[in-house]
């Protein structure tokens, strides 16, 4: 792969992910609001929207005006750009940032936003005419009927999940634990700060411009032990409600750029960040779980890269069972995966989750001197994507 | 323009038009500065009363400018559909249908009806006859641009006030065509950029929104007929210097241009930008380019700044943004659906660099416009607050933050901007901020040895205002002056309002503030009763209100027009009158009297002067009586009327019945009135001595109470200041 693509040190962020219905973000047009967010995020980064030539927006869920996509969205920013819109359900944060590296290799652009989010609160309805269904006309929440139902196997996102866990003979046990540690990870990352340099605090306003709120946590996300997970009831193997992530709303931001545009729009021009390596996989029907270890397998044997190899190991994992698998895949301790906190922990609005995912991937490596970054994830139809960058 | 800076003027006033028919009387008169009147060639503010009328009678101004009545001409506006030429078709419609003078509206056949547009504006001032009256002195002709249209001939056409698109061939070839077909025809431009010497012809260039705002930039080598005229028609004429883009558009397109350039380092959105614009000097810049139409506005601050940018250098260039506004056309501002989500809040850091990046270009834009003499500094001063809202004009807002420290801005904005340092940058002009010239911006004073006079030049009182009559009074007083008359300027201030309540702002969270504000404005009052033996207030604009009120009163002596309002509105916004209104009234009025001062203090509602002679007012009639009466007071002669003597005992017996009360059924209003019973009771019923200090108390305790803070002044606080 070796895009020419760099993304710009610091050129990023996140808004918080608030949980399902517990905060303004569940009001807006999230369009709009990322939009709007991605302005301000670029503001603080320093980063003046005339710099922007193109964006790519990544969203899975639909929102009011998404025919009219990024040219819309950058509307809000301030900015009038070209560009368009990229959905590849959980892995769409990532894809869209390896969609943007492609775009300024082939040297279209120097400069591309790169703009993810969704809002699964208050999820639109489809209403669809059938006319081969007993219904003749379906309606479909696109959040909660899809993690429900998946048209290819009739089976629900949970069950691919115990399928998975039974396939490896996963137990609950160590599934509790990787979860604890998850929470662990989180709580610690956010009490030393790491939080604060990758998420924006953004204050919401109602029609009338008073305040609605302030989205400066992620709502909805509380300590939690092992003794409790251990006391939660299955809702399949290994699943609890404890071990699984849960919807989420918010958005993340980040540029990618020439080399040049880089080292001028960077707040660390000193850092580089490379585009190494990306792969997808599918692997068999209702075993997503297993199919990012499959992917990142796939990426270490293309590239000739070890897991040793790697400084920062960070993935989406809806399921902590995810993780396990992962582990015994990759024969890679699970607790020097995910040191600052994952989407199991802190949510999964769909679109933004790998962005924000990689971004803080970026932000440990740069503190950790450099070196190998992977990032990795699942998405709804048994796919895995994994990807690799450098920080040096 | 400003002469000699820094020292007293002396000269002889007369009236630089021969309108009157006996000879004028030329007498010395020294002025603390010169007066803006002078800069239309009107005089002097203390002739007026001399000369007992004002210097410009308007029917002779007319037939100056458009013949006598047997051979009355016409006034032409061209672009008469456009923002600028519809506004101004009203205006000066309505002024002129009285005096027999048509006003030729001309056009392109097919230009969108913006007369039509007007028409619901004018009735809702003149009422439907009144506005169908005007209507039907409004001839609306249309061309094609290169021939006049055969039917014009037949109006004489006298002036032709130019509003066609800011092109600068267009416009010479409409001049062209006109002087070929009219030789004698006066011309003026509305450009809003161009100076005369490119367009060849005079500039009166006018103030959004143009059917209301009154005020006009003139460039002339003199004042002419056609100035003289629009002042007697009661517009605010205000002369400057034949530079690109005069004065207002250089504050309001150079704010603009700052905001942009905000926006285009940090992102945040104009709408944002505008309530931190607003927060820091008052303007909404964006907010007005949507108001006025933006496309066309956008295009005149482009060209504003295109030709600016190419006289002054970087300071003014247009960013490539700005041009692609103008040609895309939109809004600054979000539509409806699109109303903002994400709220811009600057942590202090950031709100300092906003500061800087906002006054460091307008600090030196204004050491560019006074390198340059662009205007008398009152004019300069006063043009940003009458069109450009701005809460004090530019030199005004320089001169209290200081030489160094306005300096100290632009210098720190040069290191974000390095491009604007290398031109237009004079900071030599902020050396002299201790001239009259530069100390008082809106309050003159004038003598001729034996009476002084007072002007106040802005419509409401604040602490500028203050100290600056303060700075008057202290003058008159070194120039051993014992007779004053205090009153408007007859220019910028045509009503007074009363207090800027924009000052009472510090005093909602802070009682100490409120009681500065009260006290140190009464203690200049008391002056006017305390320092000379004879002080007239002389009211002649629409109304006087409120804090002008109480400054008034405190002369010995009030006159005022019959029909101009007065009124003491304190009691709906609500706060306390704390300017001595709550018991001053009260000790010169005789008892009979009192239960119409509660009234007046309770009910907010205004009465005409000539139904206050006696209590309130000393004596009401016509301008022209006000002006002779006002005079022999001042000098001593005999004028008819007793003085009122002040009480300054303890006073009891103050009428709290309802009968003499207007009494709200509105919890909030009902407290104002107890709060504003309790205070003229508590300041009554004290020495005048100890009632400037009962007074202020309860004045300041009301302000930073819930009922203010709640009210009309605490929404305009939390509207403006909590950004």
């Amino acid at each position: 792969m070796s895009l020419k693509a760099r993304i710009p040190y610091g050129t990023w962020g996140s808004s918080f992910f608030p949980a399902w219905q517990m905060s303004p973000l569940a009001e807006v047009n999230i369009g709009q609001f990322a939009g709007e967010a991605a302005g301000r995020i670029l503001g603080k980064r320093k980063v003046p929207l005339t710099e922007l030539e193109y964006m790519i927006i990544g969203s899975t869920i639909p929102w009011h005006y998404k025919f009219w996509t990024a040219p819309m969205v950058s509307s809000c920013m301030g900015v009038r750009l070209p560009g368009y819109h990229v959905e590849q359900a959980c892995a769409t944060g990532l894809q869209a940032v390896l969609l943007a590296g492609t775009e300024v290799s082939q040297g279209a652009y120097d400069a591309v936003c790169c703009l993810t989010f969704d809002r699964t609160s208050d999820s639109p309805v489809g209403v669809f005419p059938e006319r081969r269904s007993y219904a003749r006309t379906v309606g479909i929440t696109d959040v909660w009927d899809n993690f429900g139902f998946d048209p290819a196997t009739e089976k629900a996102m949970v069950t691919a999940a115990g399928l998975t866990a039974r396939k490896y003979n996963i137990t609950k046990k160590e599934v509790d634990e990787i979860t604890a540690h998850r929470y662990k990870q989180y709580f610690d990352a956010k009490a030393k700060g790491f939080l604060d340099r990758c998420m924006v605090p953004l204050e919401v306003l109602n029609m009338q411009g008073r305040s609605m709120g302030v989205v400066d946590h992620d709502a909805g996300v509380r300590e939690v032990s092992l003794s409790t997970l251990g006391a939660m009831r299955e809702l399949d193997t290994c699943v609890t409600s404890g071990s699984q992530t849960h919807a989420s709303d918010g958005i993340a931001v980040l540029l990618v750029t020439t080399i040049e545009k880089a080292k001028e729009l960077s707040l660390r021009p000193e850092v580089q960040i490379e585009f190494v390596a990306k792969t997808e996989v599918r692997t068999l029907p209702s075993y997503m779980p297993e199919a990012p270890a499959l992917a990142v397998r796939k990426l270490l044997s293309q590239t000739g890269l070890k897991m040793k190899d790697m400084a920062v190991v960070k993935n989406h994992n809806p399921f902590a069972v995810n993780d396990a698998i992962f582990s015994r895949l990759l024969e890679h301790d699970w607790h020097n995966v995910n040191n600052t906190g994952c989407p199991l922990v802190y949510g999964h609005p769909q679109g933004p989750t790998l962005t924000r995912v990689l971004i803080e991937a970026l932000e440990e490596a740069v503190d950790l001197g450099g070196g190998y970054v992977l990032v990795f994830g699942c998405a709804a139809g048994d796919v895995g994507i994994a990807a690799v960058f450098k920080v040096s | 323009m400003p002469p000699e800076a820094g020292r007293n003027r002396v000269s002889p006033d007369r009236r630089q038009v021969n309108l009157a028919e006996k000879p004028e009387t030329i007498v010395m008169i020294k002025s603390l500065r010169q007066s803006t009147l002078e800069t239309l060639g009107l005089g002097s503010v203390l002739s007026i009363f001399k000369n007992g009328r004002l210097p410009v009678d308007t029917t002779e101004a007319v037939c100056r400018v458009f013949g006598g009545a047997s051979e009355r001409g016409s006034l032409v506006i061209s672009g008469a559909n456009g923002i600028v030429g519809a506004g101004k078709a009203m205006q000066l419609g309505s002024r002129l249908a009285s005096f027999g003078v048509p006003v030729v509206a001309l056009d392109f056949a097919g230009s969108p009806d913006g007369i039509g547009q007007k028409f619901a504006g004018l009735k809702n001032t003149f009422g439907t006859e009144g506005a169908a009256r005007i209507m039907q002195n409004i001839i609306r002709l249309n061309y094609d641009g290169k021939n006049l249209p055969a039917d014009l001939k037949n109006f004489r056409p006298r002036f032709l006030l130019e509003a066609v698109p800011e092109i600068l061939e267009i416009k010479k070839a409409h001049y062209a065509i006109f002087r070929a077909a009219f030789p004698d025809i006066e011309i003026r431009s509305v450009t809003s950029g161009f100076p005369g010497a490119e367009l060849g012809v005079g500039i009166t260039h006018p103030a959004f929104p143009h059917e209301i705002n009154k005020v006009w930039e003139v460039v002339e080598k003199t004042p002419s007929a056609v100035t003289q005229l629009f002042w007697a028609l009661g517009m605010i004429p205000v002369c400057v210097s034949d530079h690109w883009s005069f004065v207002l558009d250089v504050l309001f397109c150079g704010l603009t241009l700052a905001g942009l350039r905000y926006h285009l380092n940090s992102n945040m959105p104009f709408w944002r930008i505008d309530k931190y614009i607003r927060k820091l000097l008052g303007p909404n810049p964006f907010r007005a380019h949507d108001a006025i139409g933006a496309k066309g506005a956008n295009f005149l601050t482009w060209s504003c700044l295109h030709h600016l940018g190419k006289a002054y250098g970087g300071l003014f260039t247009p960013p490539e943004q700005l041009k692609n506004t103008v040609d895309g056309g939109q809004n600054w501002y979000p539509l409806n659906h699109f109303r903002p989500l994400v709220n811009w809040q600057l942590d202090p850091l950031e709100e300092q660099e906003f500061n800087t990046r906002i006054l460091g270009p307008l600090y030196q834009m204004a050491s560019l416009m006074l390198h340059e003499n662009r205007a008398h500094y009152a004019n300069m001063n006063i043009i940003g607050e009458l069109c450009a809202q701005f809460r004090r004009g530019v030199l005004a807002e320089i001169r209290a933050r200081g030489a160094d420290a306005v300096i100290g801005t632009v210098t720190a904005y040069h290191k974000l901007e390095p491009q604007v340092a290398k031109s237009a940058w004079y900071p030599r002009v902020f050396d002299r901020m201790d001239t009259p010239e530069w100390q008082q911006l809106y309050v003159n004073a004038e003598h001729d040895g034996t009476v002084g006079v007072l002007t106040i030049g802005r419509e409401s009182y604040n602490t500028d205002v203050d100290g600056e009559l303060n700075r008057a009074i202290d003058w008159l007083k070194s120039e051993r002056i014992q007779k004053v008359i205090l009153c408007g300027d007859f220019h910028f201030s045509t009503q007074m309002v009363g207090a800027d309540t924009s000052a009472f702002f510090p005093a909602l969270k802070d009682e100490s503030k409120g009681y500065e504000v009260s006290y140190q404005w009464s203690k200049t009052a008391r002056r006017l009763n305390d320092e000379f033996k004879t002080s007239v207030g002389c009211v002649t604009g629409k109304r006087c209100l409120g804090g002008m009120l109480e400054l008034m009163m405190h002369c010995h002596y009030l006159v005022a027009v019959s029909d101009c309002d007065l009124g003491m509105p304190e009691v709906t916004l609500p706060v306390i009158p704390g300017m001595e209104g709550c018991h001053w009234p009260f000790r010169r009025a005789h008892k009979k009297d009192w239960p119409r001062l509660v009234k007046l203090l309770l009910g907010g509602r205004f009465i005409k002067a000539k139904e206050a002679t006696g209590w309130l007012v000393d004596d009401a009639g016509s301008l022209e009586n006000t002006l002779k009466k006002v005079w022999r007071i001042a000098v001593g002669e005999d004028h008819g009327l007793a003085l009122r003597p002040l009480n300054a005992d303890p006073i009891s017996g103050i009428p709290t019945d309802a009968a003499c009360m207007a009494v709200a059924d509105d919890p909030v209003t009902l407290a104002a009135q107890k709060a504003i019973l309790d205070n003229i009771i508590a300041s009554c019923g004290v020495t005048l001595n100890e009632a400037i200090d009962r007074q202020a108390r309860h004045s300041a305790g009301f302000m930073s109470g819930d009922y203010c803070r709640g009210g009309a002044i605490g929404q305009q606080y939390a509207k403006t200041m909590k950004v």
